[in-house]
Order: structure tokens, then sequence, then C-alpha cells
């Protein structure tokens, strides 16, 4: 191990461009001495920590999480243990981060998009159908409430438990066991403030003790004693007999409601099943989770209100995103190509000023904007003396939702094409200025196709990342102005805000239908940006 | 940086020499000439002024009226006033003092996950470009478009993949799942190498025969890459970390997400429910609370600038 | 206690995770460590802190959400919850709760009790997420009738109600200083100070670009519209949606009258971003709004101001607008359960602790006899308003109405046609509910 790990690591690596391997042994110094230690001690405490975890995540049965935490040690330790992969050194700690918590996300992403999940449907059909039940449990005329206490027959700890209770209305005692309840003599049982305090043969829990027990998985979890009333059950410190007339046949799938006599069947109803009456009365509006396979892709594809709007909406994304790089960018280019000259004084003034928009945070500068827009009251109508009806208007809306995004933007493509613009060696323009050229033709034949190649593949990101804008248009109009005729497809609603709306909108979650969307959106913009990145190659290669 | 600077290179009369307080001012022209040369100055970088004075009012005029808003006592944004027609801090005063609102420890939060994230992200971006920029490798090409293809995936779309996710690990690591700052930057992390592109093309621009040099007089790639490389690079990394932490800045989606308890939300989720809870009552709040996160951007900036002029995209010009 | 052993342990193994997770990050370049050292640290540092402290959720006996202005007040009655039975109990402001509480409970790291509005109960009841009360008919005696009709669904209990709250006028005595009793008169009123140019308009009732619904609730109702009917039980029918029933449409038309091609009282232009700071600075006669408006109003107009249940159109229905009737819940995942039945059930659910809710919230109480101690007019008026209204329905349903019907009024109120944009949107949102 020693010998792997010492730092003549990467004499070997043949991987390394340019040709630098005629390295030496004196390079051995004290820092090489620290790298090896400092190796030595990451990976242990990786490999220990990994170690540590491992059998908590056996005991809970995380296969999945074990899995990932030995697949990051392996992966850690074949990097920087052994020689070879010098390249990967340098490429796995963000890599891996990348793949954790980002790539991973969109294989879950996919993964919820075969399912229904969402409001409604979060829960299992096991859940769902108990919770039906006990959500039609009630007190029925004249049924008892009792103050509780729960003894336990060992130590507190150990069980097995009772209810000990006290009537509230007759104060007769009881012990409940889930097999029944017994009268209990009133002579044996102490109450002090309506509860019981003391009882023989039982070890008395405090609250917390009552608390923690009624957690998930603990002993007095569903705690129920039956009655011919129906069931004393828990309501925090105290019990109440309560009677459901629900029942469910697990072999049939009905449920019944013993005292009308009428049948319950799962019946399906868009991406989920309810339970529901041969004359089509719901029980319940809560249905459960389930695969769905494609469904929800089929879905977006063929809804008829989705089909209908999609060509408008993608036509304008398409315009927002191109529209707002090209805004920016011109912006930024011409501001940054106007004071980039060293004959202005105050460059570092302007450059510090420039750059405030892009500071404020956009969801903040968004909803100042958005107020500058008010039609009667706003800035903008106000100080130019016009009366637009900015975002009650589909096209003006379009044109705020610009304005706003070319003051959010602009500083970014300031900072670059500035630093692009330094970078120009500044003998090409003096070369040219010798040929005779002016000032236009010295920017437009050289400084810009060069600055161009430099931040091509910035304007692609800043494509990608406009196209799929959310904040940007939901901040400001929510995708609105709507017509009255089409609620869900407003005048700036761009792919994601549309489909984040016929998701989530109305507040009821699609999580599984979202995430097909998720899944999409994803697909085009990658396909975009591949497109463009080709057409930059192009350019590259021209530069 | 070849051209001519005309103040600079102006030449000086002896009768200016002459008188210190002149000297001191290379702006002040005799006077006989400064018609001619003021008409000149103007036409060459005069104007560069007026359009720069035009962009900054446009740049500051949604700040002012933010801070506006946070000076004005009653506490809502007025209709369309940029100067506040009563100063007041009372804003100011009661998002520091306001149990409920424990806003200096929601600034500090930022300011961890901000320094946080920008730390790590960038550590790790400085060691991919490199990569990319030094080895050739099988796939270097295609994993380095896969990488910017897969950062165009906005991370909020998986945001209930990534509340589920966490919520696994929270149960596993209690210290990293939801609600823990420590979760919210590790979430962030995934975006550790989005700022590859940028620093590559900075290593680039660096020639490799330095490495070689390096290299020949018998320093490791280790020694070689901290030692020599990385301080060359300084300004690039600079100027990405302040884009990330700008980043970090503005992030709310997933802070709303990951951020439920008031002792550790960030200022970005915070305010915003203040003002979603509350209507436009808090609007003067909101906008103070809006004010102050940048600052320390804002202080960052001049410092930065120097490393800004050291060219934000060197290599690629190059190609 | 054994289990909390075990998460401590756990948790300060994941401390160190996190911390060499980052280390790994930069020895793997091999050598200067300083930078990353610093981050692990700063990362790890407010975690490992804060599980010592009591703010962190999970760590406290009680956890209750509750939107971020509620946590002040019921942080008071926690506080003696949590000295009264030696527990400790963390109150935490949420943003969203309503959806937040949803995803999170599912997930199983949600609160134990959830605060909030009675229209939440049918989504949250349709996913599971909360337990009936099982309260006693003598204890729900003690409250208003309509908060208790209101936190009732499908026949059961789900909310113990503490406030109540609802639209109702505002004005601004210099300018309308009556008591009015048609929406006419109160533009009437507030007209003289507009036409001599004192006054912007007479009458705020916000709306914006987009609509709403909640607010154009008491004019709508006046002129006789209405969303979703009632069955005998007097439960809203998801099935009866009126919209597009003549009656809506008339009372459309009413609406219309007022809009921006009428009288100009109702325009777009007034928006949840500008319509109190309008009123404030004594730029319009009246508003409609909540008591979520009372501080910054008696802050900027001292006594000058006066309350009163909004007024209908004149010789039609009295304004009914929505009510809303905020209460405690108990999440049907919650880790600590019996506790917050404990809660519920008796911490809450009592006079005093509605005093104490009362006193530091000063918004109409639902409990009926903290409100006969009230002296607060302002409060009392709410209060009165609140019973004149309607509770809003807690259907799942009425999430696909509200966007669009406020979608409808921003076209009506802006011109558009009302027969056909109610046809329309009442087409819309059926189809919706049909989806669901």
């Amino acid at each position: 191990m020693d010998q792997r790990l010492t730092s003549r690591a990467e004499k070997k690596s043949q991987q390394a461009d340019p040709p630098g391997q005629i390295s030496a042994g004196k390079a051995r110094g004290t820092s090489s001495v620290i790298g090896l230690l400092v190796k030595i001690v990451a990976l242990g405490t990786i490999i220990g920590l990994a170690v540590m975890l491992t059998p908590a995540l056996i005991s809970t049965q995380q296969w999945g999480f074990l899995a990932v935490i030995w697949g990051v040690v392996i992966v850690l330790a074949v990097t920087y243990a052994s020689r070879r992969f010098v390249p990967a050194k340098y490429l796995v700690p963000g890599t891996l981060l990348l793949v954790l918590f980002v790539v991973y996300p969109i294989l879950m992403t996919f993964q919820l998009s075969t399912t229904n999940y969402g409001d409604g449907t979060r829960t299992t059909k096991e859940v769902t159908v108990s919770r039906i039940i006990g959500n039609a449990a009630q007190q029925v005329q004249g049924a008892r409430t009792f103050e509780l206490s729960v003894g336990s027959e060992g130590t507190a700890t150990s069980g097995p438990y009772t209810f000990l209770l006290v009537d509230t209305a007759t104060n007769d005692v009881f012990a409940g066991t889930p097999d029944g309840l017994s009268e209990l003599d009133p002579g044996a049982v102490p109450i002090e403030g309506g509860t019981i305090t003391a009882a023989e043969g039982f070890t008395l829990l405090d609250r917390r003790q009552i608390n923690e027990f009624s957690q998930q998985g603990g002993d007095l979890e569903g705690f129920a004693v039956p009655t011919d009333d129906g069931v004393i059950t828990a309501q925090g410190f105290s019990a109440v007999e309560l009677f459901s007339p629900l029942e469910y046949d697990e072999a049939a799938d009905t449920i019944t409601n013993v005292e009308t006599g009428v049948e319950y069947t799962p019946v399906q109803s868009g991406d989920r099943k309810f339970f529901t009456s041969a004359d089509g009365e719901r029980l319940s509006d809560q249905s459960w989770g389930e695969n769905v396979g494609m469904n929800n892709y089929v879905r977006a594809f063929t809804d008829p209100r989705i089909s209908s709007d999609f060509v408008g909406i993608f036509i304008w994304t398409l315009v927002f995103a191109v529209l707002s790089v090209g805004t920016t960018f011109a912006l930024g280019l011409f501001l940054a190509t106007v004071l980039n000259d060293a004959r202005v004084r105050g460059q570092r003034a302007y450059r510090s000023i420039l750059l405030l928009p892009y500071a404020i945070p956009g969801f903040i500068a968004l909803l100042v904007w958005s107020s500058f827009f008010n039609s009667e009251f706003g800035l903008i109508n106000n100080l130019l003396n016009l009366d637009i009806n900015w975002l009650g208007n589909p096209f003006w809306a379009k044109v705020a939702v610009l304005m706003a995004n070319l003051w959010l933007g602009f500083p970014y493509m300031f900072l670059v094409c500035t630093g692009a613009l330094q970078a120009i060696p500044s003998d090409y323009k003096e070369a040219a200025s010798l040929d005779g050229a002016t000032g236009w033709t010295n920017f437009s034949k050289i400084t810009f196709p060069l600055l161009l190649v430099a931040i091509a593949p910035l304007l692609v990101s800043a494509f990608a990342f406009n196209f799929n804008n959310f904040n940007a248009i939901f901040l400001l109009t929510e995708g609105g102005p709507f017509s009255p005729d089409n609620p869900t497809a407003g005048g700036t609603d761009i792919l994601i805000s549309y489909t984040y709306r016929l998701a989530f909108g109305g507040g009821a979650q699609q999580i599984g239908f979202a995430s097909a969307i998720s899944v999409i959106l994803f697909i085009i913009t990658g396909v975009l940006a591949a497109l463009q990145f080709r057409a930059t190659r192009a350019l590259e290669e021209v530069g | 940086m070849t051209q001519v600077n005309p103040q600079a290179g102006q030449v000086v009369s002896p009768s200016d020499l002459a008188d210190p307080a002149q000297h001191a001012e290379p702006f002040e022209h005799p006077r006989g000439r400064s018609k001619v040369r003021r008409g000149r100055w103007f036409k060459e970088v005069g104007w560069r002024h007026l359009v720069g004075i035009i962009a900054i009012i446009y740049a500051i005029i949604p700040i002012l009226y933010t801070l506006s808003a946070s000076l004005n006592p009653v506490g809502s944004v007025s209709g369309s006033s940029i100067l506040p027609q009563t100063i007041s801090v009372d804003n100011y005063v009661a998002l520091f003092t306001d149990p409920e609102r424990p806003f200096a420890r929601w600034f500090l939060n930022t300011l961890i996950v901000a320094v946080a994230v920008v730390i790590a992200s960038i550590f790790c971006s400085a060691l991919a470009a490199y990569a990319f920029s030094r080895f050739r490798f099988k796939g270097r090409r295609g994993s380095l478009l896969t990488l910017l293809l897969i950062q165009m995936f906005p991370q909020f779309l998986a945001a209930a993949a990534l509340f589920l996710l966490f919520t696994q690990i929270g149960e596993v690591m209690p210290a990293i799942g939801l609600d823990t700052l420590a979760g919210y930057i590790i979430v962030l992390l995934g975006g550790a190498l989005g700022q590859v592109w940028l620093i590559k093309g900075f290593f680039d621009s660096i020639p490799r025969e330095l490495d070689e040099a390096a290299l020949m007089d018998g320093a490791t790639h280790t020694q070689l890459y901290f030692k020599i490389i990385l301080p060359l690079v300084t300004p690039i990394l600079a100027v990405t970390g302040l884009l990330s932490f700008i980043g970090v800045l503005g992030e709310f989606i997933l802070a709303s997400l990951f951020l439920r308890d008031n002792e550790i939300k960030t200022p970005a989720v915070g305010p915003y429910g203040l003002l979603d809870a509350d209507r436009t009552n808090n609007r003067g709040i909101f906008a103070a609370a809006a004010v102050l996160p940048p600052i320390p951007v804002i202080l960052l900036l001049p410092y930065l600038q120097k490393f800004i002029v050291g060219g934000i995209t060197a290599g690629s010009v190059k190609g | 206690m054994r289990t909390r052993t075990t998460r401590t342990t756990v948790r300060s193994f994941a401390v160190v995770a996190s911390v060499s997770f980052l280390l790994t990050g930069c020895s793997g370049g091999g050598g200067e460590t300083t930078s990353a050292d610093t981050t692990a640290t700063t990362a790890a540092a407010p975690a490992a802190g804060e599980s010592a402290a009591p703010a962190v959720r999970g760590d406290e006996d009680l956890i209750i959400w509750a939107e971020p202005p509620r946590v002040e007040y019921i942080q008071k009655i926690a506080d003696v919850f949590a000295e009264e039975n030696g527990i400790t109990v963390g109150v935490q402001g949420i943003v969203n709760p309503r959806q937040e509480f949803i995803t999170a409970n599912s997930a199983g790291n949600g609160p134990d009790v959830i605060a909030g509005a009675h229209d939440w109960i049918g989504q949250l009841v349709q996913n599971g997420a909360v337990d009936p009360l099982q309260l006693s008919p003598d204890d729900l005696a003690g409250y208003s009738e309509t908060a208790v009709d209101a936190s009732t669904y499908e026949s059961q209990l789900y909310a113990l109600p503490y406030m109540v709250e609802s639209v109702a006028l505002y004005c601004n005595t210099e300018y309308a200083p009556d008591t009015y009793a048609s929406i006419e008169d109160v533009v009437a009123a507030g007209q003289p100070a507009v036409d001599a140019g004192t006054l912007d308009l007479p009458l705020i009732l916000q709306q914006g670009e987009l609509g709403d619904a909640y607010h154009m609730q008491p004019l709508f109702t006046s002129a006789g519209g209405y969303i979703f009917g009632r069955d005998a039980e007097g439960n809203y029918d998801p099935t009866d949606l009126g919209l597009n029933k003549p009656e809506s449409i008339a009372a459309a038309e009413k609406i219309a009258s007022l809009g921006e091609t009428g009288a100009d009282t109702i325009r777009r232009s007034i928006s949840s971003d500008n319509y109190l700071s309008l009123f404030t600075e004594g730029r319009a006669a009246c508003m409609v709004s909540g008591p979520w408006a009372l501080p910054d109003v008696q802050e900027a107009l001292g006594e000058n101001y006066s309350i009163q249940p909004v007024p209908g159109f004149a010789g039609m229905q009295p304004a009914q607008p929505f009510m809303g009737s905020q209460g405690f819940m108990v999440a049907s995942s919650g880790e600590n359960k019996a506790f917050a039945q404990e809660f519920v059930a008796n911490g809450v659910n009592n006079e005093e602790a509605m005093q104490i809710l009362f006193e530091a919230s000063n918004q109409p109480p639902a409990m009926v006899s903290v409100r006969e101690g009230v002296t607060d007019e302002d409060v009392l008026t709410f209060a009165t308003a609140a019973d004149q209204g309607a509770p809003m329905p807690a259907l799942p349903a009425m999430a696909e109405v509200f966007a669009p019907l406020g979608q409808a009024w921003s076209a009506i109120v802006g011109g558009a046609d009302p027969t056909e944009t109610m046809n329309q949107t009442s087409e819309t949102i059926s189809q919706a509910i049909a989806g669901q």
C-alpha cells in the first residue's frame, strides 16, 4: 500500500500531454510527504466512515445507500491510491458531486416520471385504505371518553402495555388491552387530577414515554382496545371510543360501509384509482401511488390542451431565449467596447456600478420590475409619460419581460466581454491599424470574430439558461396576461412556466407528470444546445 | 494597452509646470486651447463617458428604487417614487430586532453557504479545467460537451427528486439532510463544475512550455499544479468565484426546499417568506432585506477589478 | 432513549463525513489543503452547532409549522404548553406551509402539528396528511359556528379553529366618514374628491392583471353569483358549479359596470403590490381588505379610518365575503403524535390559550367566550364580517377555481364580454375538476 501511495504516482503518467514525464526523484521534498500524509489520512477517513456507517445502513436495509457509499470509496481509492489515471485525479472530485447531486437526481426524476406520484397519490394503497377507514371513524351516540394512563407489566420499556382508563363522565376505571376492556376496582387505583397515577402490578409510563412509544414502529402505535361499540384508541393523553362504519375486504379489494351496505371498489380515473360505488360515488378523494409506465409522456404529447398551445409557446420560448441572449450580449458588448479604452478615466467605477444589477438577487429585482410595469402607477409609464398596458397586453408583456431580463443579464455579458476584449492582443489591432483599418472595420473584422470565438460557449449556456428561465417569467408576469378562453397558456408563458402551471397549477401537484415534462424539457434544451455547439465549432475553426 | 493616452502623453507647457496646482490637475488646460481640445476630447473620449453615465442611470434606478422603499417608513412600496418622501431606518431596525426574523443570522448563513460553495466549487472546477486543458485523454471533448449539457439541466426541475433524495440521506446522516446548511451546501455543490469552461480558457492561455520546464526541473504534477499553475490563474479564480458567489446569493428555489427552520434560512428565503405570507405589509422590510445581501459583492467588486482586467476569457481567444 | 443515542452517533459520523467529503475533494489534488479545510469546517460547524441548539426540527418534542407571520403568537401558547408538559416545543415559520407540509409529511419528516387555514383541509385529507380530531360536541359548542362549520370536512372535524378572518371595508374618514348601505354609496362618497383631483380613485379593490377572485367575492355574491352550490346538509357540492348560471352572469355584468369600461372604479392596475400604499398614502377613500392591513392603516392614518363590513350593491343581496378560519391540525405522520393530539385537544382548546392567542395577534378569535371580552371595535367589526361571510370551500376542486376565475375577473374588469367570459371560464374549470 505504502509503495503504491508514494507520490511517484505521477511519474509514469503516460496520458500527460505535453510529454513532460522526465520527472525525477529529487522532487520528493517535504511537500510531497505532506501530500502523501493528506492522501492517507483522507482516504483512511473515508474508508473508516464507510465502515462505520455500514452497520446502521445494513440494519435499516438501505442497500442503495450502502452501494453508493462504497462505490464512492472504491472510485476514490482507485483514483488516488494508484499511480495511473492522472486526469481522473483532477476530474473525480467535481465529477462525483455532479453525478451524485445532478445526474442521479435526473435519473430519479425520470423514475418519478413513470409514476403517478403527486397530490392524492403520495401514499401506498395500504396506507390509503387505513386512512379512509380511520377518517370515517367517529364517536357514536353515547360514546365514552377517558383520561388515559399507560401501564407496563414489566419495566417502562419492556411492555406488555395496558391502557388504564378513567371514564370522564362516570369516573369508572378500566384496564384495556388489545384483548378487551375490564373494569377495575375504583378503590385499588389512586386517581389524581382525573387520571390514574398508580396501579398494582404496573409500571406507569410518563407522558414523554407514551409519546415515544406511540411513534412509528413503537409498541403503542395503533394500540386499540376493542369494545362492543367500536374501539378505544388514544388521542394524546386521553382516549375515546370510536366506530368506523367502513370495512376493507382485502381478498375482494372492496371497502364496505356496514351501515348503508354500499360497496366501494377501485375504479380508474385518469392516472389513478378511487374507491367508487356502483352508482359512481367516490368514497374519498384519496388515491394511491402506482407505476404508470410511459403514460405521463403519452399524456404530454396527446393532451389536446398541450398540443394546441405547444407550437406557439415553443416559438415564443425560442424567441425569448434568443432575444434575451441577443439583447444582453449586444448591450454588454457595446458598453464593454465603449468603456474599454485606456483614455476613459474611472473605468473601475463604471464597471463596479454597471455590475450592480448582477449582484442583486434576481427574484428581488424581478419583483421590483413588475411594479415598474404597472400601467397606472408604474415608474415607466409615469416617468416616460406613456400609457402602455404593459402587463395586460400580450405584446407589451413580452416586451416588458425582455426589458427586465435585459437589465438582469447585461452586466454578466459586460463583464465577460470586457474580459475578452482585454485579452485580445493589441498587436492584432495595431497591425490592422497600420493596414489602414478604421475603427469599425477593426472591430467587425478582427475584434468581434475573435471575441465571438471566446464567448460562444458562454452564449450557448446563456441561451440554455434563458430557455428555462422560470424566474424571469414567473416572478414578473406569472405567464400572463391570459385570455379568458384559455387560462392555461398566458401571453408570456415559456415552456417551463406553462408546464409548471399544468403540473402544479391550482395547487394540486402532479409530480409524476411534472417530472415527465422536466425530462422532455431537458432533452429539448440538450438537443438545441448540442446543435449550437456544432455551429460554434465551425466558428471556432474559422477563428 | 498600447493606445496613447492623450492625457498622460500630453505635452505640458512650461507655464503649467511652474504652477504646482495646475500640475496636479492635468484636466485643466490653458484657456485658448480648450475649445478645440474639448471637441476632440468629446469625440474620442467624452462620448464614452456619456454612454457610461446613461448606462449607470439605467443600471441603478431599480436599485435606488428598492433602497428608497427600504427607507420608507410606511412599510410599503409606493406607486412610483425613486426618492423617498420621508427617510427612516425603521425597516432596518425592524429587520435586525425582530426575534422572529433573525436577519443577522440569515445573513451569516448566506455567507457561510456562499463561501463554502464558492471555495469548494472553484477548487473542483479549477482541477477539472486543468485536466481538460492539459491532458489529452480518451473522451476529452465528449466529456467536456457532456458536462456543459448536463449543466443546462436546471437543478430545480429535479426538485422533487432532490427532496426525496435528501429525505433519505437525512435518515442515515441527519447532519446533511434537509433543514441543514450542510445539506444545502452539498446539493449546491452538484454544480461544482459550473465554472470549468471559463477557467479552462484561462489555463489554455498559459504556455505549455511552462509545465514542461517545471517538470524538467523535477517538480511533480502536484507541485506543478499548486505551486506554479494555480497562482497564475488567480484572476480567473477570483472572477468565477464572484460569479458563483452571486449565484448562491440569488438561489432561492432549492433554499426554500431545504431551509425551513427559521435559524438556518438565508435572506433569499426569509424575506420571500415575509412578502409571500404577509402580502404588502412587509414591503419596506423586504426591501431592506433585499438591499443588504448584495453588499458583500458590492464591496468585493472594486477589489476584483484588477483581476477582471486580467482577462476573463484570455485563453480562448488564442484557441 | 436507545434511538436517540444511535441518532446522535450517526449524526456525529455525518459531520465527520461532510468534513472528509470536502477534504478528499482537495487531497485529490495532492498538496495544499488549507482552503478546502476551511470550507469543511465552516460547512460542518453550523450543522454540528445547531444539533445542540433548540431550534432545529427533530430535536424538539413537538414541532409546529405555521406561516411566518403567525409564528410569533403561536410561539406564546407553544411555550405555555411546553412549560406545562415539561417538554420542548418548536414553532417553525414555513413559506407555503400547505404544500411543504404535504410533501414533508409523506416523506416522514414533517411537523407534528400544522397551523393553517380551513380551506387547506380538502387537499390535506386528499393526501392523507391530517387526522380527524375527536372532540366532543361540548368542546365545540364554545366556538363560533361558522368557524366549526368551516373546519369540518366530510362530517369530520380536522382543525381546531382559533381565529377567523375575512375582508371588510376600510374608509379614510377624511373623505368617507359614514357607514354605507351600498357599494354605490361608497363610490359616491369618494367621487367628489376624485373629481377635484385630491384622490386617485374612490375605492380600492385589488385585482391586478391576473385578477383576484378572493377580493371580488363580496361583490359577486351580492349581485347573486355563486361558485359552488350547497347540498341539503350545507356541504359545498363540487358538481354544482354556478359560474355559468344566469345569476352569476348577471353578477358579472354588474361587476363589469364598475370596471374600466364602466365606472372605472375597479382597475387591473391595482394589485396586491400597491393597494395598501395607495390607501395609506391617502390616494383613495375606501379599500376592501382584510385584518392584515390594519397595522399599516393605523400607522398611516392614525384615528382617521373606519372599518365596516363590505356593503353589497344597492337593492341586491348582502355581500358575502369568503370567510377563513385559522386552526391547528394534527399531522398524520408526525413523529410525536401523542403530544400533537394533546396540544390540539387540550393545549389550545381552552379559554386561557385562546385568550393568549388573541392578545398576541389581535385578530378576531374563534372562541365565543374570548370574543365576548374583546373591546377593540376593529376586531369586532372583522369578527362580524367573518360571521356574515361564507366559509371558503375546502374542496380540492376549489384549487381549480381561483386562478381561472381571477383571470375571468381581470378580463371582465378590462372590458371583456361578461357572458362569454363566464361561460368559457366555467367550461375550463369544470374540465379541470373532471380531470382531477
